[in-house]
């Protein structure tokens, strides 16, 4: 989880986003990152959704006679078990396919949970100033001092294994990404002129805060919330491989990657077809967000 | 760097092909060691603490091998688990069964040189009886009272007639402590540097790394077959893999049935996986509403002799009681069987079906036993198609024991049930009698069959009447026997290993190949 | 003017310690999960868990709990670990040099192999960057615990060019007096324990550094680049100063101040990673307590590690703080 989050505070230091709605879109396109990645991320969001339509086989549906087959075109493979099975007979791909909606749940609602905290927040604190401000970055401070893996596990810990305790822990965890950035930013917009100006027109001070500020802050929010997808990917797998994390039989990458490790000399494939998506997926989530950043970010454009 | 059996050139021309320059300059030197005189153990457990009769590791079966090297049980134990003379001699009952008496074997010390008396068994006793040491067996010690010694023979009292008191004296926290030495520094004393009359001596210990033991030339079993013993504490099984594989330890323990198939199978590492005295089982909660239709239908629907086949490798026994066979009360006659059919009638019967399915909770360990966690997974694959669905909840081992101990384990618990001594009540007793903490059947037709069992002073009716509950059990579908665990060693082909179906791993039963 | 805002970062820090310190005692006090159950294990009464309940002071009322835990702190006892029976800060002080040199060493790596891949970068410019920004893409996608199982497998079982755990040879009695074995063995010449304590940190060091390195990889290119651009760069390149000469010496000047400062928030996570790692290499340190002392819901060691990795994360990044200003003029006097 360490890995993204550079970009967040890069993204800080490269100062505040200049938006112009217009080109937007276009320098989004223009960006192969962003299409290439955004591209894998739908097809992703497609699998997950269309799971049960899409995998061969039921991911439950156990069969202990054709465990470890390996898969399509080595010896002793067989036909519609594309990527083999694991040692309960289990389908790899179709368990994959359905993984992914573990990993897109998890990736989407702890990002946004995280991101909704740490906006609100850095909003306040960066507009308000003064007791506020000093009380939000107190606690930013003393959050960030908190070793992450260590806090996820005891999160997870204290409330029982769970995508709801993943999503929980990555959320209390991770906000704080979010309100430095935000409050920097908000920090920025607040001296702007038209926010200046919408203050003497009399518009109320939380009309000004959500109506004028936050969009303006929102482009670097969604670069920041891609990269918190790709993290918390990386954090349900982290805790899957420690044994905390979605403990039905539900598949899940993480739990999968755990699985083959064990039996990684007899059925590598169990192994490396999570390893693979799970990668791929991190991958996808860091270049698009970078690749937003780049966008959305004049400074960025060379 | 305890690499052996490769030339030094070769490893540093492999260093250097592996990291170029960095390897070469830090990576392995060939350090000329004698590989005979040291024996080195990747183990499976963390030792937590070197007083063998307090906390969790005091009941952890593993552990024992450790606890077993260094200091000495009241009673010996072979690795067949038959019992034998130890720091005592013999022991036994007066004729009205009241007393015991036990004969202490003279001219032993402890390893500060100090000798070893008959107070340090009454003092090891009584504290093990003394509920503020947090002994977990507490309950089973307080019942001697009244100790008296005359030269090296000890009498004491029995508040009531325990038929197991002796097995307990050669299981869990029944070790004897040094009276005098533990006086003098203490409980943290004690920790930084304990000593034992055990076959080993503590040389150097690293929390969560590894535990080096020295030969006890002064043992009175006579000094063992290493100079030196190190545990090197690998927790993680695919690293212990690795640690045998790469030649760094001499012997691992408890990896991956098809790691021990294919780890044998290598030129240079010899294997033997033979069945312990550890049993998997499923745990009925009483209060989880199953009823006897489900209870049975959840025993019958399982195949187990696919479970050790397919998913063991073929390693494992599968049981129907929990009585292992080896075990005294061990009734062959006593069958559940895979009957997939007549477990859908039942739960037809009850309401239930693979459309409709009976809902429930299934609480599992993780990576605490072989394959635990598959074999849940398979167990639920096969309730799913009589009508039982079964959620997966995991929790660790020290939850289980919690949870076990207030009564709130789930509906339907898998756990890990080890019986050193093999007797019926330390099984079938403490696992299913209703007042006993570790139950989680409570009923009162089970608790009428078991309870006149505890002190009965007739050994044939009391094995005979625990078979009797055990086949009660089995029609009754009160908990799901699943099978006895095998216990996969690999070690390097010129040593030898003697596997003790205790599952302690003790390196007094591991010697050189001549 | 230094003094005075370095005393006022201080005052902060360990107003931010104490607050790491609150939160903890707050979210373990509101657990489920009963330590004492989990403690004595199965076969104990209620009257059992009662009287240890009190021995452990875990029956007092809340906000006595917190004032006698508190006060205890200051006076540097952090209680006696359940699941270990030891008191606890005699253990962090056992095993916290094992985290700090392993974390030392790791940090090293990361600054060498990513400095320099940065700088080759910059100095590649055009041709070959592409490469590395891709590889620095992947190296952002791996986590470490990914790194050190690829390491037991290559380096450690195929190759067996590194040892596969612990910190030490077990062989060796080092017969150190701190717990600072590599530290130690250098500065009384024993280099033959340093090469041995460096091989055994050798896979989990960089399995660490590995994911810190593409941090800094990214963060230093980035400001290389933008440096570079910068008038006095664009005048030394006039009076034909060679472009690896501008890079090294030039930009990476001014290029170092922001990097550190950025770099500073990441070193959390290289300790944090520890907790993984060491596990994995059964290295002695911290880390690998911590995830037993959370399954064994063993309150004094979980507060006791929490606090200890919250006083290194604001120690380092009080000294990067001070460090940027000192190497930053224009702050120094600000």
């Amino acid at each position: 989880m360490a890995e993204v989050a550079l970009n967040h505070d890069a993204a800080v230091a490269a100062g505040p986003p200049k938006l112009r709605r217009r080109s937007a879109l276009r320098a989004l396109l223009a960006q192969p990152k962003v299409v290439f990645a955004g591209g894998f991320i739908v097809l992703l969001i497609l699998l997950a959704l269309f799971a049960p339509v899409i995998a061969p086989h039921d991911p439950l549906d156990q069969d202990l006679l054709s465990g470890t087959l390996p898969p399509a075109g080595f010896a002793g493979a067989q036909p519609g078990y594309w990527l083999g099975t694991d040692d309960l007979g289990r389908d790899v791909l179709s368990r994959l396919i359905y993984g992914t909606r573990v990993a897109l749940t998890v990736a989407f609602v702890a990002a946004f949970a995280a991101a909704l905290l740490g906006t609100v927040l850095g909003l306040f604190a960066g507009f308000y100033g003064g007791a506020v401000d000093a009380i939000v970055s107190r606690l930013v401070e003393i959050w960030m001092a908190f070793p992450p893996v260590l806090l996820s596990i005891l999160i997870v810990a204290i409330m029982g294994s769970g995508v709801r305790s993943v999503i929980v822990a990555i959320a209390i965890i991770d906000w704080t990404r979010f309100a430095r950035v935000v409050r920097a930013e908000t920090m920025a917009q607040a001296k702007a002129d038209y926010v200046v100006a919408a203050r003497v027109l009399g518009f109320g001070r939380l009309a000004i805060l959500f109506r004028e500020i936050l969009p303006n802050v929102a482009p670097v929010l969604l670069a920041l919330v891609t990269l918190e997808m790709g993290i918390a990917v990386i954090v349900e797998a982290i805790l899957s491989f420690v044994g905390l994390s979605v403990s039905s039989d539900t598949p899940t990458w993480g739990g999968m990657i755990a699985q083959g490790r064990q039996i990684i000399y007899q059925a590598w494939w169990v192994f490396a077809a999570p390893l693979a998506a799970l990668f791929a997926t991190v991958l996808a989530f860091n270049q698009l967000g970078d690749g937003l950043r780049r966008a959305l970010d004049p400074v960025m454009q060379r | 760097m305890s690499i052996r059996g490769f030339a030094p050139t070769r490893r540093q021309t492999l260093a250097l092909g592996a990291g170029g320059l960095i390897a070469g300059l830090i990576g392995p030197q060939g350090r000329a060691r004698a590989a005979s005189d040291t024996l080195t153990i990747a183990y499976n457990v963390n030792l937590p603490s070197f007083d063998p009769t307090v906390g969790p590791s005091a009941v952890n079966p593993t552990i024992q091998a450790i606890y077993r090297s260094v200091f000495d049980q009241f009673i010996g134990q072979k690795p067949n688990l038959a019992f034998e003379p130890g720091v005592l001699t013999a022991w036994g009952w007066n004729d009205d069964k009241t007393k015991i008496w036990m004969d202490v074997r003279p001219g032993v010390t402890w390893h500060d040189g100090t000798p070893f008396t008959p107070e340090d068994i009454v003092w090891s006793l009584q504290r093990a009886g003394k509920k503020e040491t947090g002994n977990p067996i507490q309950f089973v010690w307080v019942g001697i009272d009244n100790f008296q010694v005359d030269g090296n023979r000890i009498t004491a009292d029995m508040k009531q007639f325990d038929p197991t008191i002796f097995k307990w004296m050669a299981f869990l926290t029944g070790y004897v402590l040094p009276k005098a030495y533990y006086e003098k520094v203490g409980a943290d004393g004690f920790e930084k540097k304990p000593i034992g009359t055990g076959p080993y001596m503590v040389d150097s210990y690293q929390g969560n790394a590894f535990l080096r033991l020295k030969a006890n030339p002064k043992y009175w079993g006579g000094k063992p077959a290493f100079d030196t013993v190190v545990f090197k504490f690998v927790t993680d099984a695919t690293s212990r893999v690795a640690e045998i594989e790469s030649g760094s330890s001499d012997l691992t323990l408890e990896i991956p049935y098809e790691e021990y198939d294919r780890l044998k199978a290598k030129k240079g590492l010899a294997g033997v996986a033979t069945p312990i005295s550890d049993i998997g089982m499923i745990f009925i909660n009483n209060e989880g509403k199953l009823d006897k239709n489900v209870r049975l239908a959840a025993n019958y629907a399982i195949d187990k002799q696919a479970i050790v086949q397919r998913l063991l490798r073929g390693y494992g026994v599968p049981i129907d009681t929990l009585e292992a066979p080896e075990y005294e009360a061990y009734d062959p006659t006593i069958k559940i069987g895979f009957q997939p059919d007549k477990a859908a009638k039942l739960m037809q019967e009850a309401g239930y079906s693979p459309q409709k399915p009976f809902k429930t909770t299934l609480q599992t360990t993780r990576g605490f036993k072989p394959k635990d966690y598959e074999m849940i997974q398979a167990i639920v694959g096969m309730w799913r198609k009589v009508g039982i669905e079964a959620d997966i909840e995991v929790y660790e081992i020290a939850k289980h024991f919690e949870l076990r101990t207030s009564h709130k384990l789930a509906p339907l618990a898998f756990y890990n049930w080890g019986n050193a001594i093999g007797d019926p009540s330390t099984s079938t007793g403490h696992a299913m009698f209703g007042p006993s903490p570790h139950s989680s059947w409570k009923s009162d037709d089970l608790d009428k069959m078991i309870g006149p069992l505890w002190g009965e002073k007739d050994e044939a009716k009391r094995i005979a009447g625990y078979k009797a509950v055990d086949r009660y059990i089995a029609e009754n579908g009160y908990v799901i026997p699943l099978l006895q665990y095998v216990q996969p060693i690999v070690f390097k082909d010129d040593l030898k290993v003697t596997p003790n179906i205790s599952g302690a791993m003790q390196p007094t039963l591991v010697s050189k190949k001549s | 003017m230094l003094a005075s805002s370095l005393i006022k970062r201080a005052v902060m820090a360990a107003v931010t310690l104490f607050g790491v310190a609150v939160i903890v005692f707050l979210l373990l006090r509101v657990a489920p999960g009963d330590p004492i159950a989990m403690m004595i294990g199965p076969g104990a009464s209620a009257e059992d868990i009662a009287s240890l309940r009190a021995h452990y002071g875990l029956d007092q009322p809340f906000l006595t709990q917190f004032v006698i835990w508190l006060a205890g702190i200051l006076h540097g006892d952090l209680g006696t670990s359940i699941s270990l029976h030891r008191n606890v800060v005699e253990l962090l002080r056992e095993r916290l040099p094992a985290t700090l040199e392993l974390a030392i060493v790791a940090c090293a790596v990361a600054v060498i192999l990513g400095g320099s891949v940065a700088i080759l970068g910059t100095w590649l410019r055009g041709r070959g960057e592409g490469a590395i920004d891709a590889a620095n893409g992947i190296m952002l996608a791996v986590p470490d615990f990914v790194w050190a199982l690829a390491f037991v497998l290559v380096l450690g079982v195929f190759w067996q060019a590194f040892p596969l755990s612990g910190r030490i040879d077990p062989s060796i009695d080092p017969h150190f007096t701190t717990g600072f074995y590599l530290f130690e063995s250098i500065f009384t010449g024993r280099f033959d324990l340093t090469r041995d304590i460096l091989a055994h940190m050798a896979m989990p060091a960089l399995a660490l550094a590995l994911p810190l390195a593409a941090i800094i990889i990214r963060i230093l290119k980035d400001a290389l680049s933008e440096a570079m651009l910068q008038d006095y760069v664009l005048l030394a390149r006039v009076k034909g100063m060679s472009e690896l000469r501008l890079i090294a010496g030039e930009a990476l000047r001014n290029a170092v101040g922001p990097t550190l400062a950025l770099t500073g928030v990441q070193f959390t996570f290289l300790i944090g990673g520890t907790v993984i790692v060491e596990r994995i290499f059964a290295y002695p340190g911290i880390g690998s307590m911590a995830i037993d002392a959370v399954i064994n819901r063993d309150l004094p060691l979980i507060q006791g590690l929490v606090l200890v990795f919250g006083a290194l994360f604001i120690l380092i990044n009080l000294a990067i703080d001070v460090a940027v200003a000192a190497l930053n003029p224009r702050l120094r006097h600000g």
